[in-house]
């Protein structure tokens, strides 16, 4: 059984099962005073995103709108919020370990899984394009060296990163 | 040694305790106990003809030593001591037990053991009466003089308070003028009236009637028979002890004579030194020789020495009239002997610089609440009027942000209490004086918590006044239009709105005066973890300290409005004077002594006393030995408990006299596991007594021992309980954050989990000793702790010591 899975089975309400988590331990400590929101330059382009409205529902229990949603993924990391927020909630980290629950329960983004998939393949998360070799010279940098994809091929199978995201392909 | 008689007065309890204990017995036992002379039993002990029945024998010379069986224990120990004391017997020669709430009541279930357990506690009762020594009381003298630092609103109140009660006051302010913060904010809420307003002195009896109210200069505060007023004046130390204490205070030059001056302000007319005036907040300038605004006490200028060329201009002194300016002048010391000290040191605002997304250093046209109020003030630097300090053309839109810096655990995690007020009674004042200033606060949650608060939330509603919940993420500049900008996301309509502003307003935290921890290092008080002065009890004693004869109030304590910091002022008062009044401190001996032939060289217990009451003195041979102050001890044995010599002792909790109670509680036998619970007298035996009243119950062959603080246990005392026949041992205290000592149930749980891991050494199993923090209601707690522990121990089977512990 996974994390989530074994955390829903055990009666944790939702905030407590993300502050059980690494980077989530701080959700509770949210006044909704919405810094976060105005310093946050997606909310401002989107009305699909609001951090201080992703925390209110997640300490409400709204599990299933919060893991089903977009929302979780549009967060840029700028970390402008948590820079900010009076109660010190780290709100970016609060993200991932929304996303990290997402993950879990299979639900992830085309774009986030061929992330994925790329990083398994190349160690990279973005394939570098004949385009990309091109460029670089033109502008005088060196030739990209192949990545250790052994090496972390080995530490994502430690991490478990393999198991889930295959067990998440097969959904 | 004299020869000791022990006479033991047995109550019933009007006959109830005899339905479950076995009377006859229980007297015929004690009548066979070595040093028990006299055997009587009544319904009741502690008033009425019981009590005559004790005085009698103590009168008549048949016993010297008490012991009182009673079922009101705490005022039976009351009564009866007052009553011996007057008989002629000193009254620690006194011993209480309570029969009923600590015996029948909650081992109703099982009379024979109950029975045996009576005789447990009598038999310990008698054996440490037996050993108990006469406590005498000593009187240390109270001078009849008080110190107030600090001139705000607290202290003003408090210094008058005290003059008029009789007492030597001195009043003592670092700055030039009286008034403090309170003093800046031109209006209060939710009177209305001036900030400089206070309560005039009841000995203006021509002028002032009990409920006038007058500014501060017209108040005859500086009039009040017995109160010295100081301004420009600092502590710089304080020497002695309560009710006696030597402080210095640094009096720094005014070079105005204060006796001499008689305000007619030439001296700042011809003043040529213009500098920023930072009582206004900066938007105006002043002279080096100034006053602050027209109407402060005292009414004397005062020269600034880091703006003012002394000799080289002295254009002041040549336009004086009176040759009240000496540019001479040095800083003096001067000496005060003083009986009590209060600290009424208020509180500051924020700097909100650090948060550089207000922009607070580099925008002139944000503000703090403190600066508006300047302007508000008709006699501030712009006559009242609202005014952008970039260009000083009237502002007409206004931004208020609340809590910058406070509820923000960045900085000050508390809410600072007065703030939002402070926003709606400025929105008001604003929106009355001038209709067409937009007003807008930005806030988290509104606070009016009270009387009349929320009627100053639904007048600036009224007013028109705009709010937009939410805590805005910057304030920026328009880079065209050079205007403030307030970026905020406004909750309820889930938008985001960039208000345009042409003056905005930061309601910053407040935050502990810039000298109380110099002031609470001076003094020896605790500051909290916000940094404000620690009170005693903040439910019982607000305005007491750990030190006695000191005393704290107003935004000291933490920021308060003005209603508040008077009450609180008062409240201080009342306690100083009570300090005060007998001229005397009368206190029982009850305290440590130090055997200092075997003390030596180690800072266990004065680092651990609670009450600063240790400390080391160097003896002929070069030694340090500890040395109690009979004035500062408590009584409650922290240091015996810490000492790792047994050098220190309590009166009459004697390692010899706790020693002979263990093995009396234990030498009665029981059919099940004799436990030995030692309790505080604080929480912990109130918690054992509770669950008596309420008769729960739990085996008789829990055996309670009752101690001053848990803190005074060693670890001996477990080994000696186990030694005696204890199969467990229980230490009932406080709640770790609730000793009434301090720090020693929080010692004693470090004992008990380190004397675990000696018996584990030993081959005890640590389980059979347990410590339990308790308050007064959780009887059920103790009663259910002591039956699983006696459960326990049935499983466990008997304990098995080797010889040689």
């Amino acid at each position: 059984m996974e994390r989530a899975e074994r955390e829903k089975a055990a009666g944790l309400s939702f905030p407590e099962e993300v502050a059980s988590r690494l980077g989530g331990e701080t959700i509770k400590l949210c006044y909704q005073c919405g810094t976060c929101a105005s310093s946050c330059p997606v909310a401002k382009i989107t009305p699909n995103f609001n951090p201080r409205e992703l925390i209110k529902l997640s300490l409400l229990g709204e599990r299933d709108e919060v893991i089903s949603g977009d929302a979780i993924w549009l967060c840029c990391s700028c970390y402008n919020c948590q820079e900010r927020c009076p109660q010190k909630v780290e709100i970016a980290e609060v993200i991932y370990a929304l996303r990290n629950i997402a993950f879990e329960e299979g639900r992830i983004p085309p774009i986030y899984s061929e992330f994925a998939s790329a990083l398994l393949r190349d160690g990279r998360i973005i394939k570098v394009s004949k385009f990309v070799e091109k460029k670089r010279s033109t502008l005088g940098l060196p030739p990209l060296k192949p990545t250790g994809v052994e090496a972390l091929t080995r530490i994502l199978s430690a991490t478990g990163f393999n198991k889930l995201y295959e067990r998440r392909e097969r959904k | 040694m004299e020869n000791v008689k022990v006479g033991v007065f047995l109550s019933d309890c009007g006959g109830q305790l005899p339905k479950i204990l076995d009377f006859d017995a229980i007297m015929g036992y004690v009548k066979g106990i070595p040093g028990v002379v006299l055997v009587e039993r009544s319904s009741e002990f502690w008033r009425g003809e019981g009590i005559k029945k004790i005085l009698d024998a103590v009168k008549r010379g048949k016993v010297n030593r008490v012991v009182v069986a009673e079922s009101v224990p705490k005022l039976g120990e009351i009564n009866i001591a007052q009553a011996v004391e007057e008989a002629g017997l000193n009254p620690y020669l006194v011993e209480v037990v309570d029969l009923k709430n600590g015996c029948a009541w909650p081992h109703r279930e099982t009379p024979r053991e109950a029975t045996e357990k009576a005789k447990a506690m009598l038999l310990a009762a008698v054996e440490r009466v037996k050993l108990l020594e006469p406590i005498e009381k000593i009187e240390f003298p109270v001078l009849q003089s008080a110190l107030v630092i600090g001139g705000g609103i607290a202290g003003m109140q408090a210094a008058m308070d005290l003059a008029e009660l009789g007492f030597e006051v001195y009043l003592i302010e670092k700055e030039p003028f009286l008034g403090g913060i309170a003093a800046r904010a031109g209006t209060f809420f939710p009177t209305d009236d001036c900030a400089i307003c206070i309560q005039s002195s009841t000995s203006d009896v021509k002028t002032v009637t009990p409920t006038s109210r007058k500014c501060v200069y017209r108040s005859g505060i500086s009039e009040v028979p017995n109160l010295k007023i100081l301004t420009n004046a600092k502590v710089v130390k304080v020497e002695g002890v309560p009710g006696n204490y030597r402080v210095t205070v640094e009096k720094r030059p005014r070079y105005v004579d204060e006796s001499k001056c008689v305000g007619c302000n030439l001296c700042i007319e011809a003043c040529p030194v213009e500098v920023p005036d930072d009582y206004n907040a900066g938007l105006k300038t002043r002279k080096a020789v100034y006053i602050n605004v027209p109407n402060v006490y005292p009414p004397v200028p005062v020269i600034d020495e880091d703006a003012c060329k002394f000799h080289e201009c002295a254009r002041c002194v040549e336009v004086c009239p009176s040759d009240a300016i000496n540019l001479d002048q040095k800083a003096e010391l001067v000496s005060l002997n003083v009986g009590s000290i209060i600290v009424a040191v208020g509180f500051r605002e924020f700097n909100p610089s650090v948060i550089k997304e207000y922009h607070y250093d580099d925008y002139p046209d944000v503000i703090t609440h403190l600066e508006l109020a300047r302007m508000i003030d008709g006699f501030g630097p712009t006559g009242g009027m609202i005014l952008r300090p970039s260009d000083r053309k009237p502002a007409k839109k206004i931004v208020m942000i609340q809590c910058v810096g406070s509820r923000d655990r960045r900085y000050n995690p508390y809410c600072s209490s007065i703030c939002c007020m402070i926003s709606l009674k400025h929105a008001i004042l604003i929106k009355e004086a001038h209709p067409e200033i937009d007003v807008t606060i930005c806030y988290i949650d509104i606070r009016t918590t009270g009387r009349e608060h929320e009627k100053y939330y639904e007048r600036a509603r009224e007013l028109g006044v705009k709010f937009v919940k939410g805590r805005p993420t910057e304030v920026f500049m328009d880079p065209e239009t050079k205007r403030l900008i307030v970026d905020v996301e406004d909750a309820l309509l889930n938008r985001f709105l960039e208000l345009e502003a042409d003056l905005v307003v930061l309601a910053s935290a407040f935050v502990p005066a810039e000298d109380a921890g110099e002031i609470a290092e001076i003094l020896g008080l605790e500051l909290g973890e916000d940094g404000f002065f620690k009170e005693y009890n903040a439910k019982l004693r607000p305005t007491e300290t750990k030190v006695k004869g000191v005393f704290i109030c107003g935004g000291a304590v933490f920021p308060k409005d003005a209603p508040t910091s008077s009450l609180h002022a008062h409240s201080a008062a009342i306690k100083a004077a009570k300090f005060l009044l007998n001229g005397k401190i009368v206190k029982d001996q009850r305290t440590a002594v130090v055997k200092e032939e075997y003390c030596g060289d180690c800072e266990f217990c004065p680092v651990i006393c609670p009450y600063n009451a240790i400390s080391l003195v160097q003896t002929g041979n070069g030694h340090f030995v500890a040395r109690v102050s009979e004035l500062l001890c408590e009584g409650c044995g922290v240091c015996v408990g810490t000492c790792p010599l047994n050098a220190i002792e309590l009166k009459n909790w004697r390692q010899d006299q706790m020693l002979t109670q263990i093995r009396a509680l234990l030498s009665v036998k029981a059919s099940k596991p004799l436990v030995l619970a030692i309790c505080c007298s604080e929480c912990g035996h109130a918690a054992v007594d509770s669950s008596g009243m309420a008769m729960l119950q739990y085996p008789a062959s829990v055996r309670v021992m009752k101690v001053p603080c848990t803190g005074i246990i060693q670890v001996q005392h477990f080994l000696e309980a186990f030694k005696a026949g204890a199969q467990g041992v229980m230490v009932v205290g406080c709640k770790s954050d609730g000793c009434h000592y301090e720090v020693g149930s929080q010692i004693a749980g470090r004992k008990v989990e380190l004397a675990k891991i000696l018996l584990k050494e030993y081959g005890v199993e640590p389980e059979r000793l347990e410590m339990l923090n308790v308050v007064y209601i959780e009887g059920a707690r103790f009663a259910e702790a002591a039956r699983r522990m006696v459960e326990r121990l049935e499983k466990m089977g008997p304990l098995r010591l080797i010889e040689s512990v």
